[in-house]
């Protein structure tokens, strides 16, 4: 099967539309399984180009374990299996032959924490293109520094101190320095678990901000537990429980009218 | 009756006194309903008042009464004795312990036996009241400390003061106690440095250290002593630095393979055996020394048509390497292991191989833990006795070929203050002066160590 795959004929527990017309990611069937605990089952959903889609649901639902199945972070975790088919570009990423390496070149990611690595704000954003090897000269990777650092709103803060630690930044500006670093890469997708949990609202409003921008280039997963946030950044949002995708579709209505009873019940806060 | 009853007999009386606080505020509790502490702290309290000071007082007695004993000795000594030119109170002293305690070389002059009689006397005269004086103050130490005893008294707080003053009392000890071995080093040292200057020592060439009295024997070869102590120091350094060559790959290199490769079941099974080594006594690495390593590297140098000395720096310093393993593999485990796992995923996430991220990330971030791993391993090498005892030898040559016997600061320490000596000479006073010298060396490394170190967490964190 690939894409152009009649829709029709697929048949899911999701309630809502799980396709996209533009679609980037085509995950099919996904479960997940620690050791022998499943933790997502059955799980398909499209993301969209240049769409920014939000994931959320209880914690412990299984939102960041589909996430990871995206740049295969889950390969990482020992006694992790993954099953189902994800493609990206028409290309399923859990095929044998491919490389994990291009891959996460392609999906950057950015974590619940900020986790700069302990060298300069310079090295940080670098190290990306260091180990891909993309440029060969110090003005381009100046460039290439320079560049990632704007675009994540970083630039004006820091270009007086590039090599001052990473870590030495604050909170919010460790964040969007990571971000600055996967973009760094060029990817073409982003993913992000709950980005802003550990931020105050005034850092958590620039990352937000900041998404909107990205979104002209890239397409966006999004993990939050913050209902406000996902209705503010993301244009549809998937409802995740107990490991299934319970309710997809499109933000506005899926805050203002969802159709099955446990997003009903999460959205009203009686899940929590 | 010797002391140990005593210090029993404290105890006893100080534990009634605990029976009799705590009892006596467990009543007043149940009189009044109402009590500021548990009544086990009254009874703590008691205890301490009346243990603390009668132990004290024990101590002071026990110690002081040989120091004035041996001063009030010098009545007993005749005149005549005091002006003889090799007059010396400690050996005299020695003497008259022995024959208290029945030790007799030959017949002990007659004034020897009266004093000794007299000492005996003083000793159990001192006994008795040492006896009476700890009992009564531990007896009336109690009683204080009970009368102290109310419904509000505080008692948990004040067994909590004292309790700190005696864990404060614990660190000063060893502290006082550092400090009094490094003065008492740096004493017999100024000694040395009288007798031989400080420039010889530190920059001479030769090291042949000879009793006062083989010089003489030597018939006119007087100078024929030297005390230059640089082949010792090279020495040292060039075995430590063989054994650190060793340590730090074969350590750091099992280290990353034991945190970032190996399965559990691995790990638990290689991590205790790694840590076996450095249980193991450095004498035994010593006979592995000298009796494997050393012939071993003898015979493959012959093949090579090398000449390597039966005692060799190579065979010390490659023994010593070993024993250091685990210091340089079980810290750095540490340290790596202490790499948050965020910093991997990160580094995963931007498409790193498991190499890149080691390299690039892991390494890195564990540097400063790494680093303090290495010096102290270096600091283990650099005052390991025994291995280069056995091993490499006592010639002092100085020599930077591994293949030479070399002999260390340590093993020179070793064979001179081991066996007969004459304390005043400068051989064995040398020995201090060697000590201080490696002490000062060791402190400076580990101030340079740990400047290193925080120079890193400070631009890292
Ligand atoms: N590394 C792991 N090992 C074993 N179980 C895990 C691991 N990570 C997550 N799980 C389990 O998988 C389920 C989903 O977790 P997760 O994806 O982190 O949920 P969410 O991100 O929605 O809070 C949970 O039940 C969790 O206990
Ligand atoms: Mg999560």
């Amino acid at each position: 099967m690939e894409m152009n795959e009649d829709k029709k004929d697929f048949k899911t527990n999701t309630v809502g539309d799980i396709f996209s017309d533009n679609p980037k990611i085509v995950s099919r069937n996904v479960s997940v399984y620690y050791n022998d605990k499943k933790a997502i089952s059955d799980v398909s959903l499209d993301i969209g180009s240049k769409e920014i889609i939000s994931l959320i649901g209880p914690s412990g639902c299984g939102k960041s374990t589909f996430l990871r199945c995206f740049n295969r972070m889950n390969d990482t975790i020992d006694g992790c299996k993954v099953e189902g088919k994800i493609f990206l570009d028409n290309e399923n990423i859990y095929d044998e032959m491919i490389d994990v390496v291009p891959l996460r070149a392609k999906v950057g990611m950015v974590f619940q924490k900020p986790n700069p690595f302990p060298k300069s704000i310079y090295d940080n954003v670098a190290y990306g293109p260091r180990i891909h090897g993309l440029v060969d000269n110090k003005k381009d990777m100046d460039n290439i520094v320079e560049m990632s650092l704007k675009n994540a709103g970083l630039w004006d803060e820091v270009k007086d101190r590039l090599d001052s630690p990473g870590t030495g930044l604050s909170g919010g500006q460790q964040q969007r320095l990571c971000i600055a670093r996967a973009i760094a890469v060029s990817p073409e997708i982003i993913l992000m678990d709950e980005p802003c949990s550990a931020l105050d609202p005034i850092a958590t409003a620039k990352i937000e901000e900041l998404l909107q921008t990205l979104a002209n280039d890239y397409s966006i997963v999004i993990v939050t537990h913050s209902m406000q946030q996902a209705a503010r950044v993301s244009q549809r949002t998937a409802y995740f429980h107990l490991g299934e995708l319970v309710e997809v579709g499109y933000t506005k209505h899926i805050f203002t009218n969802p159709t099955d009873i446990k997003t009903q019940n999460y959205i009203t806060g009686r899940i929590g | 009756m010797t002391l140990i009853y005593l210090i029993l007999i404290l105890l006893f009386i100080s534990l009634c006194w605990f029976y009799l606080g705590n009892n006596s505020a467990k009543i007043i509790k149940t009189k009044s309903g109402r009590l500021h502490s548990l009544a086990h702290y009254y009874g703590l309290y008691v205890l301490l008042y009346s243990f603390l000071p009668s132990f004290f007082v024990f101590i002071i007695i026990s110690v002081f009464d040989d120091l004035l004993f041996s001063f009030l000795i010098n009545d007993y000594i005749p005149d005549n004795i005091k002006i003889e030119p090799d007059y010396n109170k400690t050996i005299i002293l020695a003497q008259i312990q022995n024959l208290i305690d029945g030790i007799n070389f030959g017949n002990p002059s007659d004034w020897i036996i009266l004093a000794s009689e007299k000492m005996q006397e003083w000793f159990k005269i001192s006994t008795i009241s040492n006896y009476c004086f700890s009992i009564l103050v531990a007896i009336i130490g109690g009683y204080l400390g009970f009368k102290n005893i109310d419904q509000d008294f505080r008692s948990r707080n004040s067994v909590e003061k004292i309790v700190i003053f005696l864990l404060a009392l614990s660190s000063v000890i060893a502290i006082l106690t550092t400090i009094g071995i490094i003065f008492s080093v740096i004493f017999e040292s100024l000694r040395f440095f009288a007798i031989i200057p400080a420039s010889e020592f530190l920059f001479g060439l030769t090291w042949n250290p000879q009793f006062e009295g083989a010089e003489r024997a030597g018939s006119g070869q007087e100078g024929l002593a030297s005390y230059g102590s640089v082949p010792l120091f090279v020495g040292t350094l060039l075995i430590s630095f063989i054994a650190i060559c060793i340590a730090v790959p074969v350590g750091l290199y099992s280290a990353i393979y034991l945190s970032e490769y190996s399965s559990k079941k691995e790990r638990s099974f290689f991590k205790p055996l790694l840590e076996i080594l450095a249980g193991i006594p450095t004498v035994v690495y010593g006979f592995f020394a000298a009796l494997t390593v050393a012939p071993m590297l003898r015979s493959g140098g012959s093949l090579l048509g090398l000449d390597v000395a039966s005692e060799s720096a190579l065979a010390a310093g490659f023994v010593m390497g070993i024993m250091i393993i685990p210091f340089v593999s079980s810290l750095s485990d540490d340290v790596i292991n202490a790499v948050p796992q965020s910093l991997r995923d990160a580094g995963y996430a931007l498409g790193s191989t498991k190499n890149e991220v080691i390299l690039k990330v892991i390494l890195p971030a564990a540097l400063p833990g790494i680093i303090g791993s290495i010096i102290l391993a270096v600091s283990r090498a650099i005052g390991e006795t025994m291995i280069v005892v056995m091993a490499a030898g006592l010639a002092a040559n100085l020599s930077f070929n591994p293949l030479d016997a070399v002999t260390t600061v340590t093993a020179q320490i070793v064979t001179i203050l081991v066996g007969d000596q004459e304390f005043e000479s400068a051989k064995t006073l040398s020995a201090f002066a060697l000590a201080l010298t490696l002490i000062v060396i060791t402190l400076i490394l580990n101030f340079y160590a740990l400047y290193i170190v925080k120079k890193y967490r400070e631009q890292y964190e």
